[in-house]
């Protein structure tokens, strides 16, 4: 192959509105900084729509003309709100958002203005405790098929019977390696870590989002993913340390690093995983066998929507299963809905990033409220950064 | 009359937000997080918990502003004493032309020029395989440096240009080479403007923690990414809002010292920017 | 020949641009003068004073410092120092800290004992001991050009430069200044070269007056010889006051010249250059050349229109017919003995030989400079 040193020079104009479009669409971790510093919300805003479609008679009374959603960078086919609007004539803007703790933050605030929102599993019970989300009125759901959602992705939305969200799509916490750079095939996240001081050596990335470092670290000692337990997190806490000096960095946004050639191994989401692999082949997605992180989105509706009635409307056009698929197939994550799967191609269901075999995913777990929230993981994930 | 419209400014913008968060500071963590109120001065107690991040920022700061220093002076001197009368407005506006750009799209392009597709890709065109440039040191402080320079040059370029040429030449007549006029007249009489920049950008550097993270891969732990992590992740408020007090009287401590420097070095008052 | 001049200059040229500030100058100071180069604003004396100093180079010919060439020679490096106009001093330092500067700059290092003694003397020399930790903002206008003045003194250097040192000084305080800089150069006896756009203050101090016009030195001499006999009009007119009458040549009289004025008077007038029968002249009568007395006898007759009582002299603003107004100057102690009174008619008298006719040409100073060299004079 002759190479030119234009391979992959990123320094054109258009070269770089385009990587950072790129950034802005997918490669960017949702839990990553960038909906904090207002870049997504500044593009999702620059990019949302003006109602100038006239709108159907039938909808106009009950719905409104606009509403807004809070989710994650990239997580949706931008065809499906333009539809919705041809549909409803209801104009949808967008809030990305960097993390949970942020939405969450916001919601706390009030008047955040949203009437349908994308909340990770394990914060719905911090936002029932708190109150400010509402129970979902299933008839007005229609779309919504209980029957065919898979139960293991179900459940946290649902508290002491009360439905207060529906699954989106879920994912697992893996990692991703450029197998050109390191050879040595890995299975577990004993090699993660041990590789990160090796062969990995100032080329390994880690999120910087304490619930998947420190977990992953805890599953070092084949620990629980959640565990609160003072011995095991000093355990965590120790490898942490030692590995952290080998790092390339503590970051979430961590395709750009991989995609650049200048990281090697990196903490990596599901879509993410999938993404990097699709674009450049030699990057591989590992599931750690000792378990790890497995996680649903949800959609759900704050108390004070301002607009329950299109959040409602919005929702229930998300899972109509011929949306959803299209949503799928843009951002990537696996679906928690038999019949959305049903219509997606074989070769996605077939992918083992996106579908991976069943043990593999028996051992991982669901993050917990309280891993989450615990004050005590919150300052070791301090000290591990400070080191 | 017109004390009115300002102090209320002053009133809604600084006093109030600083006494929620004075009143934060002293507040308890609510357990699932934000604040709960209390009177307690634990969180100032526990702000030993982000001792490295206190020093890792107070070691970055001067140093970046140092850096900045370094490199804006000579072009603030070039501007102010040697450039053409006629190009100085350009070169002026060319200094603040990037400011117009938010500083994260800026950085974000340093990422790409310092990322392994950047530079270290012309690199390895030439033989040099697997440089990294990106997440190390030098990248963070080139990024300080790249962002805040014309924070240093603007004050540095208004007090030389300031500066009575007449001194420079009273300087020479005396018998000072220029190396000596530069160091007894020029530099000590650009001192607040020095100051004024370096005080600048290195306040703005105790709270700086975008550039740390992307070019330097987050791994150095500074009290801006200690306040984004309390606020934003664990929404540990008061200890937030407690290391936000601290970060707002070592500033003051830090102002005060600069003005107090450059007034007894130069005799004159600082140059006010603020 | 006289000893190595102090300056000298040589074909000395100094354009910026299309602008020729100062065009082919020669000059030479002998050592230990007072020296004014006088002129009105861009005239070039301040460019010769900065290319003394260095911070100037000639485009073309040559400046000289005690013989040696200092085509290329920094000012740092140079053997004068400069009183800048308004000073320049350095306000970040103290009185005695300005004062040292030069001395700090010397190589070998001096001892701090020799600079504290050295800058000691200096300021007792300007009448300033005691107030070398004053800050500079704290000084008074005069105090400030008294530290100028050990400041620059203090390094001895072998000719001290003067840009209109006094300027900022009140009309008493300059006249002080005046007499301490003369006595100053007399003790030190070193070359002064002073830059002034008043006549007054060079005829006073100096020792030699250099008149320049139009980047060109128009007369160089003592001070009484430039202000009794002016090269040319414009040295007439610019220094010192006097009567400018209009007249055109009517015959010539052995040295002298008869010129008949606008209203018939014929009067002699001693000449600079010649002049054709018919020429067109201006006539200079001094206003102390002037005499006053009653009516009937003098050359002109003429009304007071205004006195200024100057106590020992006064001066009158005579109106006379024909030739316009008059400015006489009496020492009314003697002569006359009494003042005279506005409208009152008057007759007024001058020795002869005491007119000076020049021809009223407006190119003054191109081939009428007469004394080029200080040798010629001194």
């Amino acid at each position: 192959m002759s190479k030119s040193y234009r391979d992959g020079l990123p320094i054109s104009p258009e070269n770089f509105v385009d990587q950072l479009m790129r950034l802005k669409r997918g490669s960017i971790g949702r839990r990553d900084f960038l909906g904090l510093t207002g870049l997504g919300i500044a593009t999702a805003v620059m990019a949302r729509e003006i109602g100038i479609m006239p709108t159907p008679a039938f909808a106009a009374e009950s719905l409104g003309d606009r509403m807004s959603i809070a989710t994650w960078p990239n997580y949706h086919d931008p065809a499906t709100f333009e539809n919705f609007k041809k549909d409803t004539g209801v104009a949808v803007e967008v809030n990305v958002f960097g993390s949970n703790e942020e939405m969450l933050a916001k919601l706390q605030a009030g008047a955040s203005g949203w009437s349908l929102f994308v909340p990770t599993n394990y914060t719905i019970s911090t936002y029932k405790k708190l109150g400010i989300i509402e129970p979902l009125e299933m008839a007005k759901l229609p779309n919504f098929d209980g029957s065919q959602e898979d139960p293991r992705f179900t459940g946290e939305g649902t508290i002491e019977g009360v439905t207060y969200a529906v699954p989106k799509n879920w994912g697992t916490t893996g990692f991703a390696v450029n197998t050109k750079k390191l050879t040595k095939p890995m299975t577990s996240w004993k090699e993660f870590w041990d590789t990160a001081m090796a062969e990995g050596d100032s080329r390994t990335m880690v999120h910087d989002y304490q619930l998947t470092t420190i977990g992953n670290a805890l599953k070092y000692y084949g620990y629980s993913f959640n565990s609160l337990k003072q011995d095991e997190l000093a355990k965590a806490e120790e490898l942490l340390l030692k590995v952290k000096p080998h790092l390339f960095a503590v970051s979430s946004d961590y395709q750009p690093g991989m995609r650049a050639g200048d990281a090697w191994m990196t903490m990596c989401w599901t879509n993410d995983g999938a993404q990097l692999h699709r674009d450049i082949p030699e990057i591989a997605y590992v599931l750690g066998k000792e378990g790890g992180e497995i996680w649903t989105d949800f959609y759900a509706i704050p108390k004070d929507a301002p607009n329950k009635p299109a959040g409602y409307a919005l929702l229930n056009y998300l899972m109509n299963p011929q949306v959803a698929v299209k949503e799928h197939l843009a951002n990537g994550a696996p679906s928690t809905d038999a019949r959305v799967n049903k219509l997606l191609p074989k070769e996605v269901l077939d992918n083992p990033i996106l579908y991976p075999a069943a043990d593999l995913l028996t051992p991982l777990e669901f993050g917990a409220a309280a891993t989450l929230t615990d004050p005590g993981r919150a300052e070791l994930m301090a000290r591990f950064k400070s080191a | 009359m017109l004390l009115g419209p300002a102090t209320a400014w002053l009133v809604v913008f600084l006093v109030l937000p600083f006494i929620a968060i004075a009143v934060f500071s002293v507040g308890e963590r609510a357990p699932e997080g934000g604040y709960q109120a209390a009177f307690t001065f634990a969180q100032y107690a526990n702000l030993p918990a982000r001792a490295t991040a206190f020093w890792n920022t107070m070691v970055l700061a001067p140093i970046g502003a140092l850096a900045c220093l370094l490199v804006a002076y000579p072009v603030a001197y070039y501007l102010a004493l040697r450039a053409p009368q006629r190009w100085r407005l350009i070169l002026l506006a060319l200094v603040v032309i990037p400011f117009w750009t938010s500083l994260l799209m800026r950085t974000y392009a340093w990422m790409y020029v310092l990322g392994g597709r950047g530079i270290p890709a012309l690199l390895a065109y030439i033989g040099f395989e697997d440089v990294r440039l990106i997440n190390t040191p030098g990248a963070v402080l080139l990024g300080i440096v790249y962002g805040y320079l014309p924070l240093m040059i603007l004050p540095i370029y208004v007090s030389l240009e300031r500066l009575d040429r007449r001194l420079l030449e009273a300087s020479a007549d005396l018998g000072a080479t220029p190396l000596s006029t530069f160091l007894s007249v020029t530099l000590k009489l650009s001192l607040p403007g020095v100051m004024t920049g370096f005080s600048l950008v290195m306040i703005l550097l105790l709270g700086e923690y975008l550039i740390p993270t992307l070019l330097g891969g987050g791994k150095v732990f500074f009290i801006g990414n200690a306040l984004v992590d309390l606020f934003l992740q664990s929404r540990n408020w008061p200890f937030g809002s407690a290391i936000a007090i601290t970060l707002v009287l070592v500033s003051v401590v830090v102002l005060i010292a600069a003005n107090r420097i450059s007034t007894r070095v130069s005799g004159a008052r600082r140059v006010d920017l603020i | 020949m006289t000893a190595v001049p102090d300056i000298e200059f040589r074909g000395v040229t100094k354009r910026y641009g299309a602008v020729t500030a100062v065009s082919g100058i020669d000059l030479a100071v002998p050592p230990s003068a007072f020296v004014a180069l006088l002129g009105p604003s861009g005239c070039g004396k301040t460019t010769c004073l900065r290319m003394i100093g260095g911070f100037e180079q000639p485009s073309e010919g040559q400046v000289f410092i005690r013989g040696q060439d200092m085509a290329g020679t920094p000012p740092y490096r140079r053997p004068v120092n400069m009183v800048f106009q308004q000073y320049a001093l350095f306000p970040h330092l103290d009185v005695e800290d300005n004062v040292a500067y030069g001395l700090r700059q010397a190589r070998p290092r001096l001892s701090s004992r020799e600079i504290a003694s050295r800058a000691g003397e200096a300021l007792e020399m300007v009448r300033l001991a005691g107030y070398g930790r004053r800050k500079i903002h704290e000084l008074s206008g005069g105090q400030q050009q008294r530290v100028a003045l050990a400041r620059a003194l203090v390094n001895k250097p072998a000719v001290l430069l003067l840009d209109e040192p006094l300027a900022a000084l009140d009309k008493k305080l300059r006249i002080d200044m005046q007499i301490e800089l003369q006595n100053l150069q007399r003790e030190i006896g070193i070359t002064f070269v002073l830059v002034t756009h008043d006549q007054e203050e060079a005829l006073s101090m100096s020792d030699f007056v250099c008149v320049m016009n139009g980047g060109r030195i128009v007369q160089l001499g003592q001070p009484s010889e430039i202000y009794d006999e002016p090269a040319d009009l414009f040295v007439a007119d610019f220094v010192g006051k006097t009567n400018l009458l209009s007249g055109t040549v009517a015959g010539h009289m052995g040295d002298l010249v008869e010129v008949a004025l606008a209203d018939g008077t014929v009067i002699a007038a001693r000449k600079r250059t010649a002049l054709q029968q018919g020429e067109a002249v201006s006539v200079s009568l001094r206003p102390e050349s002037l005499s006053l007395g009653a009516p009937g006898s003098g050359r002109f007759k003429g009304i007071v229109r205004n006195r200024i009582f100057l106590g020992s002299t006064a001066e009158y603003a005579i109106e006379v017919q024909g030739i316009g107004t008059l400015l006489a100057k009496a020492d009314h102690l003697i002569g006359h003995g009494n003042l005279f009174k506005p409208g009152e008619p008057v007759a007024i008298g001058f020795a002869s030989g005491t007119p000076l006719a020049f021809p009223e040409t407006k190119n003054n100073g191109t081939n009428q400079r007469v004394d080029k060299h200080v040798e010629i004079i001194s």
